[in-house]
């Protein structure tokens, strides 16, 4: 069993230990306390002032409102500056303020002369003062630091769970081209077919090469090429000569490093809006090379290409987000219809200078 | 009298594999078409009027979907579709019929016995809301702009005729003829693709298809005129020629 340590060092140098850099505070928001905390807290200093004023000598009035005033204004302050920025270093200095000003005032009523019970009354009253102040933004200070953290670990999560389902949604099979090809399989088996043997080899290593796609952040494009590969052959004995394909990568391009999915979603959609819903089918080519540190890819198919005013699919725009996420910004995924005809679905992405690990 | 039946899919496999499944399950229906894409399935149809289709949903041409809305309730329409098809939640919520691929024998067995229950009744209402239904799946699928220009080859000129002249087509041996008029004067084409092919590239709302082998511009139609019981034709804007309505078109020139 492991025992948990103490921290000596919060016992000379106290307050929480992470330090959040600008990036994590602006992303864990937050950065005034709310409105509520504020008057509840103000009403409290409020109270206890008038608490201690009430107990006070009648000689002591003046010295002691000074004392509250500046106490009250200064704890305040400190609280919002450590409620933005809840570090050790901070918490300690305004330790330090707060001490530093007990003693200028305990020493300076030390000197003076008068009634012995009211100047005692007043030390004391200003060391306890100044105990709780410190004790109270010791308090807030840990409090805020584990509210930031608890938000921070709250939106990291959320961004994995997003992350995941995009990469599940990549890499989903569509369950229609499984069950058709299955029923495909199926018939041939029963009938004997030749044509069962090479479907069932297709389709095995489409599943075997679509795995990889399930639990990688990043893929070579030249592995995804395989699957294509795979899924053409699938369709292609399918569909019979209603399917001729092409893939041309260049050893450049195979080595890029891409989220997984996205030629597998181009080629789906060029088969099934190109080739499919044509009635005389045609060829499919996919292409990829890299050009002056940009990378390119093209799918064409003999279909009509995009509807003018069709809006981009689910699959399409998953695939945008995805691509953004690796390449920035100027990455895009273009639909349009091919200069001499069929349909054309391009992307471009500018390369990283230094090749990305 | 053994029930008619037509199938379509586009794929070999399935369609085989339906077609052997449905002569297990049902050995005294006759085949009469098999259709390799919408286009064909609903020329067939057109051609022998079968009691029941089994169609596919994803054809080229037009869709199973668009081809049993213009069968509409003249015979009873099955769909064989795969998992994942968009269309399945519709047709979960609308008591349409419809068979999974793979087909398997009792699945279908079932789809078979209620298709002839219904045949046995033959004044059931057709199914509520049916067509609405269909015609919301029709919208979402992805079509192509109707066709602007038809090119005809004449000797050595290639014509472009604009399909806003055109005033018919007519199915015409191996080849379609294309009636317009343009500029004030008549002319005549003669184009490869098929008739059933054209009128799935046509805007339907400007060109109704009257015959199985007419598609008539519906601005140029002066009036139709019934003959007898069964037979129709209609008479066309400064042109002298009649064209024929079949019976299952009948229905567009209803009166008000």
């Amino acid at each position: 069993m492991s025992q948990e340590r103490i921290d000596w060092s919060q016992f000379w140098y106290p307050g929480p230990a992470r330090i959040f850099t600008p990036e994590e505070l602006s992303r864990a928001g937050g950065q005034q306390p709310s409105r509520t905390m504020v008057a509840i807290v103000t009403l409290n200093v409020a109270i206890v002032a008038m608490m201690v004023m009430q107990a006070a000598p009648p000689q002591a009035t003046a010295q002691l409102t000074a004392i509250l005033a500046v106490t009250s204004v200064a704890g305040l302050q400190f609280g919002r500056r450590l409620w933005r920025q809840p570090t050790r270093r901070a918490l300690n200095i305004y330790f330090g303020v707060l001490a530093l000003a007990c003693g200028i005032v305990v020493g300076f009523l030390a000197d003076h002369d008068g009634d012995r019970a009211v100047r005692r009354w007043l030390i004391y009253t200003c060391a306890s003062g100044a105990l709780l102040v410190s004790l109270s933004l010791w308090f807030l200070a840990v409090f805020r630091s584990a509210q930031i953290a608890a938000r921070l670990r709250e939106l990291d999560d959320q961004d994995r769970a997003v992350d995941m389902a995009q990469q599940l949604a990549a890499a989903q099979i569509q369950p229609h081209f499984l069950f058709n090809s299955l029923a495909s399989l199926q018939h041939w088996v029963q009938q004997k077919d030749d044509r069962a043997a090479p479907m069932l080899e297709a389709l095995t290593a489409f599943l075997r090469a679509t795995l990889p796609l399930f639990n990688r952040h990043r893929l070579r494009l030249g592995d995804e090429a395989e699957a294509v590969h795979q899924y053409f052959e699938v369709m292609r004995l399918r569909l019979g000569d209603r399917l001729r394909y092409r893939i041309e990568i260049t050893p450049a391009a195979a080595a890029v490093q891409v989220p997984p999915g996205l030629l597998l979603t181009l080629v789906e959609n060029a088969i099934e809006h190109g080739v499919q819903a044509s009635l005389g089918g045609g060829e499919v080519q996919l292409q990829a090379d890299v050009v002056a540190g940009q990378l390119g890819v093209e799918v064409r198919d003999p279909g009509p290409g995009p509807a003018p005013n069709a809006l981009p699919g689910v699959g399409l725009a998953n695939s945008r987000t995805r691509l953004q996420q690796a390449f920035g910004p100027h990455a895009t995924i273009t639909l349009s219809a091919a200069p001499g005809g069929g349909g054309l679905a391009r992307i471009d992405c500018p390369l990283p200078t230094r090749s990305a690990p | 009298m053994k029930p008619t039946v037509l199938i379509a899919d586009d794929e070999e496999a399935p369609r085989a594999q339906l077609l052997a499944a449905l002569r297990r399950v049902w050995p005294e229906a006759d085949l009469v078409a098999e259709c390799v894409n919408g286009v064909d399935a609903w020329d067939a149809f057109l051609e022998h009027d079968p009691a029941v289709c089994f169609l596919d949903i994803r054809m080229p041409g037009l869709s199973g979907i668009e081809v049993a809305q213009r069968i509409d309730a003249r015979a009873q329409v099955v769909f064989v579709t795969a998992h994942g098809d968009h269309a399945l939640a519709a047709f979960d919520a609308g008591a349409v019929d419809y068979v999974m691929k793979p087909v398997d024998d009792s699945r279908l067995a079932q789809a078979v016995a209620r298709v002839r229950q219904r045949a046995a009744a033959p004044e059931a209402p057709a199914a509520a809301g049916l067509q609405d239904m269909l015609a919301e799946l029709a919208a979402q699928v992805r079509r192509p702009p109707p066709l602007a220009v038809i090119q005809a080859g004449i000797g050595k000129e290639v014509r472009l005729i604009r399909t806003e002249d055109v005033v018919y087509f007519e199915a015409d041996a191996r080849y379609t003829r294309v009636v317009y008029r343009s500029d004030g004067s008549d002319g005549e084409a003669l184009i490869r693709t098929p008739l059933k092919e054209l009128l799935a590239q046509l805007d339907a709302q400007h060109f109704w298809q009257v015959h199985r082998s007419v598609i008539v511009s519906q601005r140029h139609i002066a009036s139709a005129v019934r003959v007898d019981e069964g037979s129709m034709h209609i008479t066309l804007r400064g042109r002298s020629e009649r064209l024929p309505v079949s019976r299952h078109f009948q229905s567009l020139f209803k009166g008000q």
